[in-house]
């Protein structure tokens, strides 16, 4: 049994995944900052300290109330905010310490694929991750997931948060922006930039908020907004995915929830005959989940840190991380 | 022009676009067009497909006026986003490369070099340049084809984004050394672009391929 902590950013979460991969329990805690206002390291990291543990004592209860003693302890190492960071750490020492039970770092983008994985039974796809952090297609090469493509500046969850924000509409902002695009109709002509299998987004963001400011309608410019960006990395996906003749595609990370983007990505596999895997929509926002289920795996491949080496590395690129365990069996 | 009433042979899909063969008078040609991407919003498709069309066959154009080896543009039909190009007989440089000795690779590469460097000073980069980009003629000489990511720029981030694909797609897919086929290229390049151009650019490369943003090489 695998205890995952996750805390990287407005979520602090706990999970239990047994040795058969099956997720027993996955309790989380968001932090909402107010409307129009982004999420302040500090004050996520306190709520994170308040709610840690409760969090943590009911995913290691039964149904019946018993508690479940885990065998492993993993913690999200990184990327993420570092005060945000250390609470998840500082919780997974003291239980590890407690416990004498190994610890585990998990690297939170690395994680969001595998548990995408795990849910699909995908073996080696082309991977899509789409979050606040993270916009990258990557393909596993030897023993680590290679960046295909990705954003040059940043990432779709950031686009979609900032317009929201400046919108004042309700955080998550892909969800918001989603809703209002539902009643657009009229597409506005924005910024398209797509670099090879990379794309760029900042200034689409510059153009959108700027209509936004000159009172351009709020519904007519989510819709378009979602469109240019979604068809941007939908294009790269497709670049991607001829260049590298893989036969699944996995869609992960939080931005994977939008059914709009589903439907796009969803269509390029299609038109390739690929296989297309969606993360369910459940699992894939941040959760504790993610980290028990990426935690198992580098256990099992013997990936394991002392207490004195277990730092928090906020800025940790994908393709550093060794993840051995791919392709799956 | 147009394309629609042209008995055509299908010749290769891609990512973006369908290639097929045709023959128009004495000429056997290729048709490039941009087909409707599902995924993508009617307007915003149409949108992309037709300036796409336009600026590839402006940037083709614009190379060959500056002397490079590129297909000649036989005409543009706006309606269905397709180019029609000279069809370039020989053998795609992916496929033939590994058969050649060293000096005749060299050779190539140098060649390879010198077409590089007549986009470049010209003004164009190609944006997807990798060996199965580069077709070679009967008689050896390369030509550059695939301008569907190319755009003008003058920028060294640009141009050395060029070498660096080259370069990838040597070391991922070739048996030839890289580093004597670089160094083969790198004095074609120079010889047209001259030493200040050729080592800003060479240096912007290897810069590109520590950052890592490409796969393959670190």
């Amino acid at each position: 049994m695998c205890l995952g902590i996750e805390s990287t950013a407005h979520t602090f979460g706990a999970s239990l995944v047994d040795s058969d991969d099956r997720i027993v329990t996955n309790v989380n805690s968001t932090y909402r900052p107010p409307v129009g206002v982004g999420i302040h390291p500090r004050k996520a990291s306190e709520h994170h300290a308040t709610v840690a543990d409760d969090v943590v004592r009911t995913a290691l209860s039964t149904t019946d109330g018993s508690a479940i003693y885990p065998d492993v302890i993993a913690y999200a190492a990184g990327p993420g905010l570092g005060p945000c960071l250390r609470v998840g750490a500082t919780v997974g020492r003291a239980l590890s310490a407690f416990l004498k039970k190994p610890l585990v770092p998990v690297h939170h983008g690395v994680a969001h694929l595998d548990i995408a994985m795990s849910i699909a039974k995908a073996r080696d796809p082309l991977a899509v991750l789409v979050s606040g952090g993270h916009t990258s297609i990557l393909v596993h090469v030897g023993r680590k997931w290679r960046v295909y493509g990705e954003t040059q500046d940043i990432t779709l969850g950031n686009l979609l948060d900032m317009f929201a924000r400046e919108a004042k509409l309700p955080s998550p902002g892909g969800l918001s922006v989603g809703k209002e695009a539902m009643k657009g109709e009229t597409l506005i002509k924005l910024p398209y930039t797509v670099k090879g299998n990379d794309v760029a987004y900042s200034g689409l963001l510059t153009a959108a908020a700027m209509s936004l400011r000159r009172q351009g309608n709020l519904a007519d410019l989510c819709f378009s907004l979602q469109e240019t960006a979604f068809s941007m990395l939908s294009e790269a996906v497709e670049r991607s995915l001829v260049q590298t003749r893989r036969s699944e595609v996995l869609l992960a990370g939080g931005v994977a929830a939008s059914p709009r983007l589903r439907e796009m990505i969803g269509s390029v596999a299609e038109d390739h005959s690929a296989s297309f895997h969606p993360v369910p929509i459940e699992y894939s926002g941040d959760c504790g989940a993610q980290i028990a289920c990426s935690g198992r795996l580098a256990f099992n491949s013997g990936i394991t840190v002392s207490t004195s080496d277990s730092f928090v590395t906020p800025r940790w690129r994908m393709d550093e991380v060794d993840v051995p365990w791919i392709p799956r069996a | 022009m147009d394309t629609a009433s042209l008995t055509s042979t299908p010749l290769h899909r891609g990512a973006e676009a369908d290639l097929s063969l045709a023959t128009i008078g004495p000429w056997k040609v290729v048709v490039k067009r941009r087909v409707r991407k599902g995924y993508r919003n009617q307007i915003l498709d149409q949108q992309i497909r037709h300036d796409r069309t336009i600026s590839e066959a402006s940037v083709i154009h614009e190379a060959k006026t500056a002397g490079a080896r590129v297909p000649s543009i036989v005409g543009v039909d706006i309606e269905n986003n397709a180019i029609v190009m000279t069809h370039l007989a020989g053998t795609v440089a992916r496929e033939c490369l590994d058969d050649m000795d060293k000096s005749e690779a060299q050779k190539l590469l140098r060649s390879i070099g010198e077409q590089i460097g007549l986009l470049h000073t010209a003004g164009i980069v190609h944006g997807d340049l990798t060996t199965s980009n580069v077709i070679v003629s009967p008689s050896g000489a390369p030509f550059i084809v695939d301008f569907g990511m190319s755009r003008r720029s003058v920028e060294p981030e640009d141009r050395g984004v060029d070498l660096h694909l080259l370069q990838r797609s040597i070391i991922a897919s070739h048996r030839q050394n890289p580093s004597s086929m670089m160094n083969s290229m790198i004095r074609g390049y120079e010889e047209i672009t001259g030493k200040k151009v050729a080592s800003s650019t060479w240096r912007k490369a290897r810069e590109i391929a520590r950052r890592g943003r490409y796969f393959a090489i670190r």
